[in-house]
C-alpha cells in the first residue's frame, strides 16, 4: 500500500464518527443529524471520507465555475433577470439541491453521478444566459429573432433541421426544472393562476404554468411558438392560456393521443410537416435535412448508449444509479434532445464507468440494497430527492424511472421521408407519455418494464389532481396483487408541496416498509423528519 | 540564467500561496456550508420582499 492510501486510510479512520453512513450504522445518528430543523440547510457538508468529500469539492467547484460563466458571459441581463423573474431567485437552491440528490453517493455512483449533474448545470446555466440576453422584456438581444420558443414537452431534435434558428424549450427554465430545485416556487405560480379563477382541483404542473404566463414571468423571444397537446389534454388547456399572453404567432403540434396504434403515426408525421413548415414561413428560412441528420447521429448514439445501461441496470452491479440516472435522462432527452455535443461526450464517459463497475462487481451504495424498485413518478420524486431518500431510509434502489423510458428508437440519418416518420414515433413516446397517456396498453406496461429491470417493487406516484390517472389507481393494485409485485402507492400533488407534504410523500413508504414488509430502516433518522421550509 | 530560475521559482511559490489560499477559502466555504447558509438566511429573504413587493398588470 502506498504511504497516500495508508495516509487516508488514518484520516477516514479518524474522522469516520463525522460520516453519515457511519453513524447509522452504529446507532449515534445520520443522514439528518447535521441538519438545522425544518430547514433543510445543513450544518456542514457531508463528510464522505477524505476521497469522496474531496471529489465532491471538486465538482461544487466545477459546478460553481459554470455559474460564474453564465453571470460573466451576461452580467447585466444576468442580474435583470434575478431582479425581475422570482424563479430566478429560486436557481440560488441548486448547490443545496446538489447536496441533497447525492447524499450517501460514494465512489464510482458519486463520480457518474456528479458527471451527470455537472452535463445538466453547464446546459442549464448556458441556456439561462442566453434566454435572459435575448429577452424581450429586457430590451433583447442579437438572437432574439433567431429564437423559438416550444412548448417544453415538444422533443426539439426535428428543429435541428433549421440550422441557424435556435429552439428553446419556453416552460424549462421558469416552470419544469425550477420546481424541482425549489418545492416553494410553484405554489406561488399556483396561487396566481387559482386567483385569476382557475379550479383549484386542476393538475399543479398546468395551473403553475398558467401562473407563469398570468404573471409575466415567461421571458419572451422569437417570431413565433410551438405549443402541443403533450402530454395531455390539459397542457393544451395551458398552451391556450400561453398564447393570449405571449401574443405570438403560434402552431399547435397535437400528437396522437393513443400513440400506440400504427395509424396514428401517419397523423404524428404530419403534424410535424406542419410545424417544420410553420417554421419555415414564420422564419423565412428553409429546412436543411442534413442539419438533422447531424443531431439525430448524436440522438441515435446517446440511445444507443441507454440500452447499454440499461443492459447493465438489469444487475447489482450498476453505477448508475437513483436520481443520477432519472434527473440526466428527463433532461438530456427532454431538454436536450441530441442537440448538445457535451451530452454525448458525458454518455460516452459514463458507460466507460460503468462497465468498469461491472467488471468489478461493484454494488453501489456498499451493497445495502434490499429491493429493486421500477418507479412511475414525475417531478414531485425530484424536489423530494425520493430515490436517494428510499436508498439511504429503506435499501430501495430505484432501477429506472417511467422519464428514463422515452422515445428510444433510431432515427434515419440519410432518408428524409423515413426521417420524419421515425422523429414522429420518437416524439410521441414524450416525457409522461410513455406510460401516462396513450391507452391502457402503455399504463400497465408498468409490470413487463418492472419484470425485464428485474424489480421486486414497483412505487407508483398517484397525482391526486390527475383526471387521467385516479382512474386506474384499484386496477393497478390488482395487478400487483395478482403479479406478485411489492406495490406502493405514493401520494403527491405534483408541483404544490402543500396538498401532500414531502414527509406525507415518505410516510406512504414507511407504512408499508414497517407494517407491511416489517423491515428495520437503514437511517432512523431520516424515517420521519419535517422539512416543510426546505427549498 | 540564475536571475530566470529565480524569478521562475518566485512566481511558482507565489502561484502556489495564492493557490493555497484560494484552496482553503473555498475549501472551508464548502465544507461549512457557508454559501448556502448565506443564500437561505438572508439573499432569499431579501429577494423575496423585492418579490412580493412587485406590481404586475394581470389582466388577459
Amino acid at each position: 500500500m502506498k504511504a497516500t492510501d495508508k495516509l487516508i486510510k488514518a484520516i477516514d479512520k479518524k474522522l469516520e464518527r463525522f460520516d453519515p453512513l457511519w453513524q447509522a450504522e452504529h446507532g449515534v445518528g445520520g443522514f439528518r443529524s447535521r441538519y438545522y430543523d425544518k430547514t433543510g440547510v445543513a450544518k456542514y457538508r457531508e463528510w464522505r471520507g477524505v476521497k469522496d468529500t474531496f471529489y465532491d469539492y471538486s465538482q461544487w467547484l466545477k459546478n460553481l465555475g459554470s455559474m460564474a460563466m453564465m453571470v460573466g458571459s451576461a452580467p447585466i441581463p444576468c442580474l435583470k433577470g434575478f431582479w425581475e423573474y422570482r424563479w430566478m431567485g429560486s436557481y440560488l437552491g441548486t448547490f443545496m439541491f446538489i447536496d441533497r440528490l447525492f447524499e450517501g453517493y460514494r465512489g464510482y455512483e458519486l463520480r457518474i453521478a456528479h458527471m451527470n449533474m455537472h452535463a445538466i448545470v453547464q446546459s442549464l446555466t448556458k441556456k439561462i444566459a442566453l434566454v435572459l440576453a435575448n429577452d424581450r422584456r429586457f430590451g433583447g438581444g442579437p438572437l432574439t429573432d433567431r429564437m423559438v420558443p416550444m412548448d417544453e414537452v415538444l422533443p426539439p431534435l426535428f428543429m435541428a433541421g433549421f440550422k441557424d434558428l435556435i429552439p428553446v424549450p419556453l416552460q424549462t427554465l421558469p416552470e419544469f426544472i425550477i420546481c424541482d430545485i425549489d418545492q416553494h416556487i410553484e405554489p406561488y405560480y399556483i396561487d396566481v393562476a387559482e386567483s385569476y379563477g382557475l379550479p383549484a382541483d386542476v393538475c399543479s404542473r398546468c395551473a403553475a404554468e398558467t401562473g407563469v404566463a398570468i404573471d409575466d414571468a415567461f421571458p419572451i423571444f422569437g417570431k413565433a411558438f410551438l405549443t402541443t397537446n403533450m402530454p395531455c389534454n390539459a397542457s393544451e388547456a395551458t398552451s391556450m392560456f400561453q398564447r393570449r399572453r405571449i401574443k405570438l404567432p403560434d402552431q399547435p403540434v397535437t400528437m396522437a393521443m393513443i400513440h400506440n396504434e400504427p395509424g396514428a403515426h401517419p397523423y404524428s408525421t404530419g403534424e410535424l410537416k406542419n410545424a417544420i413548415a410553420f417554421i419555415e414561413k414564420e422564419y423565412g428560412v428553409k429546412y436543411d435535412w442534413d442539419a438533422l441528420f447531424e443531431r439525430a447521429r448524436h440522438m441515435n448514439e446517446q440511445n444507443l448508449i441507454e440500452l447499454e445501461k440499461w443492459d447493465i441496470l438489469k444487475t447489482p452491479y450498476s453505477a448508475l444509479a437513483g436520481i443520477a440516472e432519472t434527473l440526466y435522462r428527463l433532461y438530456s432527452w427532454a431538454s436536450v434532445n441530441g442537440q448538445e455535443d457535451y451530452f454525448t461526450e458525458t454518455d460516452r464517459k459514463v458507460i466507460k464507468l460503468m462497465r468498469k463497475a461491472y467488471e468489478e462487481k461493484y454494488q453501489p451504495f456498499q451493497g445495502k440494497t434490499r429491493h429493486r424498485a421500477f418507479l412511475w413518478g414525475p417531478s414531485a420524486v425530484y424536489y423530494t430527492d425520493f430515490p436517494t431518500w428510499v436508498q439511504n431510509c429503506w435499501g430501495i434502489n430505484i432501477v429506472l424511472n417511467m422519464d428514463s423510458t422515452m422515445g428510444h428508437n433510431m432515427i434515419s440519418t440519410d432518408d428524409p421521408e423515413q426521417a420524419i416518420q421515425d422523429l414522429a414515433l420518437f416524439s410521441e413516446k414524450a416525457v409522461m407519455r410513455h406510460h401516462a397517456v396513450g391507452g391502457w396498453d402503455n399504463v400497465n406496461a408498468i409490470w413487463e418494464w418492472a419484470k425485464n429491470f428485474n424489480c421486486d417493487m414497483v412505487l407508483f406516484n398517484d397525482n391526486v389532481a390527475c383526471k387521467g390517472m385516479n382512474g386506474v389507481h384499484a386496477l393497478m393494485e390488482e395487478q400487483a396483487r395478482e403479479l406478485g409485485f411489492h406495490f406502493i402507492f405514493i401520494e403527491h400533488d405534483l408541483e404544490d408541496s402543500r396538498t401532500v407534504s414531502r414527509q406525507e410523500m415518505r410516510k406512504c413508504v414507511n407504512n408499508y416498509m414497517s407494517v407491511v414488509l416489517g423491515e428495520q430502516p437503514l437511517d432512523p433518522t431520516i424515517v420521519e423528519f419535517d422539512d416543510s421550509a426546505a427549498y | 540564467m540564475k536571475k530566470v530560475v529565480h524569478f521562475i521559482l518566485k512566481l511558482v511559490g507565489k502561484l502556489a500561496l495564492v493557490g493555497l489560499i484560494a484552496f482553503v477559502v473555498t475549501f472551508t466555504i464548502y465544507m461549512t456550508n457557508a454559501e448556502n447558509k448565506l443564500i437561505y438566511y438572508v439573499v432569499r429573504p431579501l429577494l423575496n420582499k423585492h418579490y412580493d413587493a412587485q406590481v404586475r398588470d394581470r389582466r388577459i
